[in-house]
């Protein structure tokens, strides 16, 4: 064990365990659990309402995405959130601390802002020591804390390089060490892969369930990449124009886009065998020709594929087909991805 | 990549709110004025300012002419301008010119005016290097030891004065200017404004008022007043009302204001 971790074991002062912080329980529902609780937060700037009636809980551990088109208001939903920016109106407590108290809210979030800049001169060892320092730690823990988090993002061979020999996905991992020298309890991630490849993706995104899943933090991640979202959220808060317009599991938003059709391709001579076995199977609501001579069909179901009977009504119009002895060349659900339910929902799709 | 092992609770355990954040951020902008090349390069040019100046002075029968009183007046005079207009521009630069790296710092527990404080400090830190390297120069061209240590005094205290008064205006426009080449300019022009009646013969009550309200005037003119004339500090203590002013009210304003310190520039909360 280093003399860091022996250091700190003999540490007995917790800023955050002030007890007169008002607990969680802004939000209206049972606090027990919540990391954080935002009830109804807005944000104006003139006339213009950039975050509105904002609400949600988070639990430790969980990463919940942020989603929305640009000018959505997730960057002004998270500076209002790490305190960069007072609400208009509303109120959030994180790890139970209220949000009139931000000094104490900074020392449990750690942030990576959309457009971080890193001053380039030092190098990324310096960089953290000077962050570490900022949070009240010492110069020689501050040290340690810098060599442990960097070699935790996988920079600890060029820790003593400066930044600006860095590329871009260094970079971004050394901001991600950054928000994490005070061990925040929540974590906000302002687009953390923009500009990566897809190998700087891959490790950012394996940081950031490392983050969740090690450490316990509550990450949220604000993303324009829904696969992202996909593969490491557990939950997703959709905005648009300021406003939450969807919020969930992954499968419940997915599920609400998740549409009743389904593309079905068959040799064109069996063109009307199958529609007529469409039409006869159960929860088959429509059945329509999009190309007879290609033998291209559509068939309309009772129930959304991913609803309670969705699946049973699919199973249903394969099987009446291969009763009718009708060959099946692809049967094609629509939709049903988180893309399409975000761009259901935000209204991108149509323009 | 390695796994994340560290122990959360026990590294949130540690770290506190520095009581001292401003000090944090000081070192480490001294640092990149002092560790970069922007203190170094000025402390040059500088340097070889005041050796051409000293060198004419000293070899050149032209400028043997002028009393060695006057000389001593003249450097410490350059000196003086060189370090508040140094000052000023840092730390017009401090906030405007780090607009990218400002929201990472807001987002520590150090307040806001902390972190103008210190920024404000290392800012400031051009002066006293550079007085530091006129004093050799002045002893060089000394016309006696008691006008020596009169002049070096009164050089520092006047320019202390000036440097506080412009580096919290630097700050202030600084930290309310989107631009920082708007922050620049800005505090680059009120200074100009307020030199350029140094280079003006000013007479008459009205001269008189100027020289006196106005605290660059004020603090040229006690210069003159106790190294050239010889006069007391307390013969002319009235001349050092303006930039004692000055440098409170600027230091007042910045403290109220660089609280308000924000990601964007403007004034509220």
């Amino acid at each position: 064990m280093s003399a860091f971790y022996a250091d700190i074991g003999k540490m007995e002062l917790n800023p955050v365990r002030d007890p007169t912080h008002v607990t969680a329980g802004a939000a209206g529902s049972d606090p027990a659990g919540a990391v954080v609780a935002v009830d109804g937060i807005s944000k104006s700037f003139g006339p213009l309402e950039a975050v509105r009636d904002l609400s949600f809980e988070a639990r430790p551990g969980e990463i919940i995405g942020l989603l929305g088109p640009n000018g959505a208001g997730k960057t002004t939903a998270i500076r209002v959130l790490s305190t960069i920016l007072p609400p208009t109106r509303g109120r959030f407590t994180l790890g139970g601390i209220p949000h009139t108290k931000p000094g104490a809210i900074r020392q449990q979030v750690g942030v990576l802002p959309e457009s971080a800049g890193y001053p380039l001169h030092q190098t990324g060892a310096e960089f953290l020591r000077y962050y570490a320092r900022l949070f009240g730690h010492p110069a020689r823990t501050a040290r340690e804390i810098a060599a442990s988090l960097l070699s935790e993002v996988g920079l600890g061979e060029r820790g003593s390089s400066p930044i600006a020999t860095y590329s871009r996905g260094m970079r971004q991992r050394l901001g991600v060490a950054r928000a994490l020298v005070n061990a925040p309890s929540v974590i906000f991630l302002d687009e953390p892969t923009l500009g990566l490849d897809p190998a700087g993706q891959r490790q950012m995104l394996a940081l950031i369930r490392d983050v969740a899943g090690q450490r316990g933090a509550t990450v949220i991640l604000s993303t324009h990449f829904l696969d992202e979202v996909d593969e490491v959220c557990s939950r997703v808060i959709i905005l648009n124009r300021g406003e939450v317009i969807a919020e969930g599991s992954v499968a419940d938003i997915k599920r609400r886009a998740a549409p009743r059709t389904a593309r079905v391709h068959v040799p064109p001579e069996m063109n009307d065998e199958a529609l007529s076995a469409l039409k006869r199977a159960e929860g088959v609501a429509n059945v329509g020709s999009i190309d007879a001579e290609r033998g291209w069909l559509t068939a309309t179901f009772d129930s959304a594929w991913l609803d309670e009977h969705g699946g049973v009504h699919i199973n249903s119009a394969i099987r009446a087909l291969t009763d009718a002895d009708v060959l099946i060349l692809s049967f094609e659900l629509e939709g049903g991805r988180l893309s399409d339910a975000f761009l259901s929902l935000t209204g991108e799709g149509q323009q | 990549m390695t796994s994340l092992t560290r122990s959360d609770s026990s590294l949130r355990s540690a770290a506190t709110t520095p009581a001292n954040g401003w000090l944090v951020v000081a070192q480490q902008e001294l640092r990149d004025i002092w560790l970069s090349w922007r203190g170094p390069v000025i402390v040059f040019m500088f340097s070889l300012l005041l050796s051409l100046l000293t060198y004419l002075a000293a070899t050149n029968k032209e400028l043997n002419i002028i009393d060695q009183k006057d000389t001593i007046n003249l450097v410490l005079q350059i000196t003086l301008g060189i370090g508040v207009a140094v000052s000023l521009l840092f730390s017009a630069d401090a906030v405007s010119g780090e607009r990218e790296t400002l929201e990472t710092l807001l987002l520590t527990p150090v307040s806001r005016r902390q972190i103008a404080m210190g920024k404000l400090l290392a800012a400031v830190s051009v002066w006293p290097v550079l007085m530091l390297v006129a004093v050799p120069y002045v002893w060089a061209l000394r016309a006696g030891p008691g006008l020596f240590a009169n002049a070096v005094v009164a050089a520092f205290v006047v320019g202390s004065l000036l440097t506080a008064a412009f580096a919290c205006l630097g700050m202030i426009v600084s930290t309310v200017s989107n631009s920082n080449r708007l922050s620049l300019a800005v505090s680059f022009f009120v200074f100009v404004v307020l030199l350029a009646p140094t280079r003006v013969p000013l007479s008459g009550w009205f001269g008189d008022l100027i020289v006196r309200v106005n605290p660059v005037t004020a603090g040229s003119r006690f210069l003159d007043k106790i190294i050239v004339s010889e006069h007391t500090w307390g013969q002319e203590a009235t001349l050092l009302v303006a930039p004692i002013l000055a440098a409170v009210i600027a230091a007042a304003a910045a403290a109220v204001l660089t609280g308000r310190l924000r990601l964007q520039g403007g004034m509220g909360g």
